[in-house]
């Protein structure tokens, strides 16, 4: 409880804390006539053109200074949003005469890197049932690579904590911009809760072992096949250690496939953004594997953002045939699907088949959401749980109670960190 | 006959390495301040004094906010033992749809200060115009040396929070944005020594 108190003093903090002042400077009264994004060899007139090179959200922040008032000092922010975007060495700005009278273009002048070293926390998260979660990594860059090692501590995706080192190397342009590589190592150790343990020891179905450590290897190329479809390939080497001293090792080698859609689309003073993807992992006899399944997810994403206001939905569906390791089954009731149920108490060993939707609304920083979902395993009945959260929500960082809607007592549970 | 540096005792390297590091250094001479005493407090003059110039002064010509502070401190000995400072803060900006060089200056309130549509050499004698310190406490005969510095805010940086999580780039850390600074050292003085004044600040 002490960690809510003090997650709420922290989110008031950053709500409470105003904004650089503007009027200092005199060209505040000068309208915003377009912002023009450059770098080496390439100009984006934001006005006429759109680009694919920053996330959304940032490309929506550039193009809502058109057409009003110039807030010099919020400039300083979204050059350095770039900056990180597009691990730029600099971005300068600069603020030029427009082709209307009192009106000026802002331009942003994006200078590469030729080598740049970050500390990234891309996870921290406590939940009042789960405990905390967390990743961290340093990274190097060196133009279009990547070179990321970091920690992770996590009881919150799946049915067990995994707990270890991820090493990452990624190029994101190989020959060309529309194909990327990526090298995954991982190598944890894994806690298990003591309800996974005794479902274990009960369980009538066909639910491979618990194990005590488990690594992976996982070689992936991404190409655009065209704007905005991705189709990723690759393969997961996963080896497993059983419990015990000598445990045996059993691996599950999938191939992997991705394919993934992004779409925005503007109108006046809204913004919509539609996400979806499919990915089918294989793991079979020929890859030489002791798991042999295949898993196979498909989900919808839907933003539509107006003004204060946001309204989100998140459709998301899977599949497991075959006998899939406890680490690939699926979860609800964690930070991000099915809120405010606990995993354990749901289905501690996770399931092979899963279904959940998530209907978000915000208005500034407030958030409310209703989710529902149902995980089971196959030829077992079908259970539909629901949860309903309220919480606050700023920038990466969140703080939410959800309640899941039961028949009887009502059994908050409290989420808080930093949930990209 | 000796090399003077040899008579000296100043090694070459002592030549080398005083080189090296005299820009570190950049007090001026007493000789470039013209400070004045209007009864109660000592104002500086913007006469050969120069503060909206270098890095600073194409940020301002690209558009942003560029923050100044002076900062004033009294000695008692030479630059040794402070007694008195004062701090002034004054953001500057350049007009981009302006006519010619148009900068506007104002300082934080309250009370709220500004000034328009200024000349470079007018901006900079606005800003030295506030720049004072009293001296109370301080006897007419006591001698006393004067510094002021001048110094940009480098550009905040932004907010370490990014739609992944938080980031922190290490190399902004290790190796931070310069501000721009110069010093100015003047004295010794004794309040006896000056002609009272009602000018304040203005060059010439």
């Amino acid at each position: 409880m002490k960690c809510v108190w003090l997650g709420s003093l922290f989110l008031a903090g950053l709500l409470a804390a105003s904004p650089q002042d503007s009027d200092n400077n005199v060209n505040a009264r000068y309208t915003v006539e377009t912002v023009i994004l450059s770098g080496k060899g390439w100009t984006t007139d934001l006005q006429s053109e759109t680009t694919n090179k920053i996330s959304t959200g940032l490309l929506h922040d550039l193009t809502s200074l058109i057409g009003h008032k110039l807030n010099p000092s919020h400039l300083d922010s979204l050059a350095q949003s770039l900056k990180k975007e597009l691990s730029a060495r600099e971005v300068i700005h600069r603020i030029v005469r427009g082709d209307v009278p009192e009106e000026v273009r802002v331009e942003f002048e994006v200078r590469p890197a030729r080598a740049g070293l970050a500390m990234n926390v891309n996870q921290f998260l406590y939940n009042s049932k789960q405990g905390f979660s967390g990743s961290g990594e340093a990274a190097l860059t060196t133009g279009p690579q990547v070179f990321a090692l970091g920690l992770v501590s996590n009881a919150d995706w799946l049915p067990e904590r995994f707990s270890g080192i991820v090493a990452r190397y990624e190029d994101r342009s190989v020959g060309t911009d529309r194909l990327s590589f990526k090298f995954e190592a991982e190598t944890f150790h894994t806690q298990w809760n003591q309800a996974t343990t005794a479902a274990m020891s009960t369980n009538p179905l066909d639910v491979p072992d618990l194990y005590r450590a488990r690594q992976a290897f996982q070689p992936t190329a991404t190409v655009v096949l065209f704007r905005p479809l991705t189709l990723t390939v690759g393969a997961r080497i996963e080896r497993f250690e059983g419990q015990g001293p000598a445990g045996p090792i059993t691996a599950a080698d999938a191939a992997i496939a991705d394919l993934h859609y992004h779409q925005t689309l503007e109108g006046a003073g809204t913004q919509q953004d539609f996400d979806a993807d499919c990915s089918l992992h294989s793991a079979t006899r020929t890859l030489n594997t002791d798991y042999v399944y295949s898993l196979r997810t498909a989900g919808v994403r839907y933003q539509y953002r107006h003004g204060k206001q946001v309204i989100l939905e998140n459709a998301w569906g899977g599949y497991i045939s075959g006998l899939a390791p406890l680490s690939d089954r699926f979860v609800l009731g964690n930070a991000e699907y099915l809120r405010g149920w606990n995993k354990y108490e749901i289905d501690p060993l996770g399931g092979n088949r899963v279904i959940s939707n998530s209907v978000e609304y915000h208005y500034g920083p407030l958030q409310a959401f209703y989710d529902m979902g149902a995980i089971w395993d196959e030829s077992q009945p079908i259970v539909a749980r629901h949860s309903v959260g309220l919480g606050l929500r700023e920038s990466v960082f969140s703080l939410a109670v959800a309640i899941p809607i039961r028949a009887g007592h009502v059994e908050p549970i409290f989420m808080m960190g930093i949930l990209p | 006959m000796a090399e003077p540096s040899r008579g000296l005792q100043i090694s070459r390297r002592g030549w080398l390495m005083a080189g090296l590091f005299a820009p570190l250094f950049p007090a001026r001479a007493a000789d470039s301040l013209i400070v004045t005493f209007d009864g109660d407090n000592l104002h500086i003059s913007s006469l050969g004094v120069h503060f909206l110039q270098g890095k600073s002064l194409n940020r301002l010509k690209d558009g942003s906010t560029v923050e100044y502070v002076a900062t004033v401190g009294l000695f008692r000995d030479q630059f040794a033992s402070q007694f008195k400072r004062t701090e002034s803060h004054f953001f500057v900006s350049y007009d981009v749809l302006g006519t010619g060089d148009v900068f506007a200056v104002s300082t934080p309130g309250p009370p709220l200060r500004r000034a328009t549509n200024l000349s470079l050499s007018a901006a900079e004698t606005w800003c030295f115009e506030r720049i004072g310190v009293a001296t109370t406490g301080l006897a007419r005969d006591q001698q006393f040396w004067l510094q002021l510095e001048l110094r940009t805010v480098p550009p905040k940086l932004d907010s370490i929070l990014g739609p992944r999580g938080i980031h922190v780039d290490l190399l902004d850390v290790l190796i931070p944005g310069s501000d721009e600074k110069q010093i100015f050292r003047w004295g010794p003085k004794r309040l006896e020594d000056f002609v009272v004044t009602r000018q304040r600040g203005r060059a010439g």
